[in-house]
């Protein structure tokens, strides 16, 4: 394993650590308000201060870092499921399934990916309880997002649906149901993991960018995107540095699962 | 011979024209197989050797092929057939073995997955049952049937091994007649011989009939009782083997057999006599 990779790994491995025990490094909770110290600048009490309303942003960063590192893999799992099921069913069926499958595919990325969530987003009511934002912004993510890994299922199960071992296995008086099943999806699996890894660095920059738009998961519950949204009245870097601290986590975390998957992107 | 009387029914009778678009590939092809008999079918690549396996098997996708005539085995019309019975018959009837062992395996299952899948394919019954019947496969085709071998990947076996694990998978349900498609041309020569020894046995041991597909005449001479040569697409001689090799009728059987490399030493082939005088 090359250093960087190595790095990537520790990176991930610290930061969901310190997601997973958020309860225990900030007891007090992501919403508990600090009145007597709104805007406060880091100290030993508050690590990296406070927002507008007293809250203590080192909480809401391990609360947020919490929700998007399990949103993203979740709505990952999704769509990867979703694009088995469809682009890997329409390329085994073949003919008119797998052109359907595809014009379908192609419908949806011709629409940029962004500019379709937010619509979506934005279509439904925005005015609901944190958990039901959570719900609502994974099952977007998930639904939304798995037209290019369908596309490349669809592709992989057409292959397989010719190849020696299908035939055989054919041959040897298997219905159509095994086939799919025993014979087509065990082959899916190094496609379906790549796609599932793949997806998640998108799925956490998406669920950043609706976040900041106000579109994703609702106060006072936080998010990365939640968090970056403090960064639209900034007006100097230098002033306040450590409001930068999600926007840095974010870009790290993106940056360590971009350099462990570049063997993934490969196999997909 | 246990099986002669046997090899007196006939087994499969096939006359068929098969047409992919617009462009014939079999044409009223003529065949015919008796129980328990080797039958050869030979002919250079593209002359629609598959292709008529695949016609008996139905496994020509409908769609993109065009097959007419008829296909008697045993007692049922094959072309006639539904789906769901000819799937009856793949397998525990007819069987097949492809050329490539490693890519006909799939090779994300384990052997054990994949004879159990062909088991219970036309059986049902007791896991103790199926393994029951999977040792005596591959004890039938002289492959180890312990856990540690069954659980092995195909990418885990030589290519003689995984050819043997076809065949024990083809044979499971004793079929009536095996198609081996080009089953030995991927093999080197020892490995090639063990497999045709292995069919030959299991053809007297079971009386299952084999239609023996190949383009390497050597082998054919070695196994099959009778052969049929396939030429663009039409039988053009059919005969015993001592026939078509001692006594070749048409052309084309007669080009094939002129093709048959063999050894000569160098004082009896000119081209190597004057290349040793050179030398010398």
């Amino acid at each position: 394993m090359s250093l960087g990779r190595k790095l990537a790994c520790a990176a991930l491995v610290l930061v969901m650590s310190a997601s997973a025990a958020a309860n225990w490094l900030a007891p007090a909770g992501y919403s508990k308000q600090y009145r007597e110290a709104t805007n406060a600048p880091p100290s030993h009490t508050h690590w990296l201060g406070t927002d507008e309303i007293g809250r203590d942003r080192f909480a809401r960063v391990l609360y947020g870092t919490r929700i998007s590192l399990l949103l993203a893999p979740a709505a990952a799992l999704l769509s990867t499921l979703m694009a088995a099921f469809f682009g890997g069913l329409a390329g085994y069926l073949g003919g008119a399934w797998a052109r359907t499958a595809m014009a379908v595919t192609d419908l949806f990325l011709s629409l940029p990916w962004l500019f379709l969530l937010i619509a979506a987003r934005a279509l439904m009511p925005l005015n609901v309880s944190p958990l039901i934002s959570v719900l609502v912004t994974f099952l977007l993510l998930g639904l939304l997002g798995w037209t290019t890994a369908a596309r490349v299922l669809c592709t992989t199960a057409a292959s397989l649906r010719t190849s020696d071992f299908v035939r055989q296995a054919r041959a040897a008086g298997l219905t159509g149901q095994r086939l799919f099943w025993m014979h087509v999806v065990p082959n899916l699996k190094p496609v379906l993991y790549a796609q599932f890894w793949i997806s998640i660095p998108v799925f956490i920059l998406s669920e950043a960018n609706l976040g900041i738009l106000g579109l994703g998961v609702a106060e006072p519950m936080p998010s990365w995107g939640s968090l970056l949204k403090e960064l639209e009245g900034l007006v100097s870097v230098g002033e306040e540095p450590w409001k930068f601290a999600p926007l840095i986590l974010l870009a790290v975390v993106v940056t360590s699962f971009q350099l462990l998957l570049s063997k993934q992107e490969e196999a997909a | 011979m246990a099986f002669k009387n046997s090899q007196e029914k006939t087994l499969l009778s096939a006359h068929i024209s098969v047409r992919y678009a617009d462009k014939p590939v079999l044409r009223a092809v003529q065949l015919k197989i008796q129980c328990g008999e080797v039958l050869g079918l030979v002919g250079q690549s593209g002359s629609g050797k598959s292709t008529l396996a695949m016609a008996i098997l139905g496994l020509l996708e409908k769609k993109r092929t065009h097959t007419e005539g008829n296909i008697r085995f045993q007692d049922s019309e094959l072309l006639q057939l539904s789906e769901r019975e000819l799937r009856a018959l793949r397998g525990r009837a007819i069987a097949l073995v492809l050329q490539s062992p490693l890519s006909s395996l799939n090779p994300a299952l384990k052997i054990r997955t994949q004879l159990k899948e062909a088991w219970r394919a036309h059986a049902s019954g007791t896991s103790e049952e199926c393994m029951t019947a999977i040792r005596a496969c591959m004890a039938s085709v002289s492959l180890p049937s312990d856990d540690e071998f069954l659980r092995k990947y195909p990418s885990q076996m030589s290519v003689g091994q995984a050819q043997r694990v076809l065949i024990a998978m083809a044979v499971m349900h004793r079929p009536a007649l095996l198609i081996a498609d080009e089953a030995t041309s991927a093999l080197d020569v020892i490995t090639q011989s063990e497999i045709l020894a292995l069919f030959r046995h299991l053809n007297r041991s079971t009386g299952m009939a084999i239609l023996y597909i190949s383009h390497d005449l050597a082998s054919v001479a070695g196994i099959c009782d009778r052969i049929a040569i396939l030429h663009q697409g039409e039988i053009v001689e059919c005969g015993t083997t001592e026939q078509i090799f001692t006594n070749p009728g048409h052309n084309y059987t007669q080009r094939l057999m002129a093709a048959i490399p063999r050894v000569l030493s160098a004082g009896a082939n000119p081209q190597r006599k004057s290349e040793a005088a050179a030398a010398r």
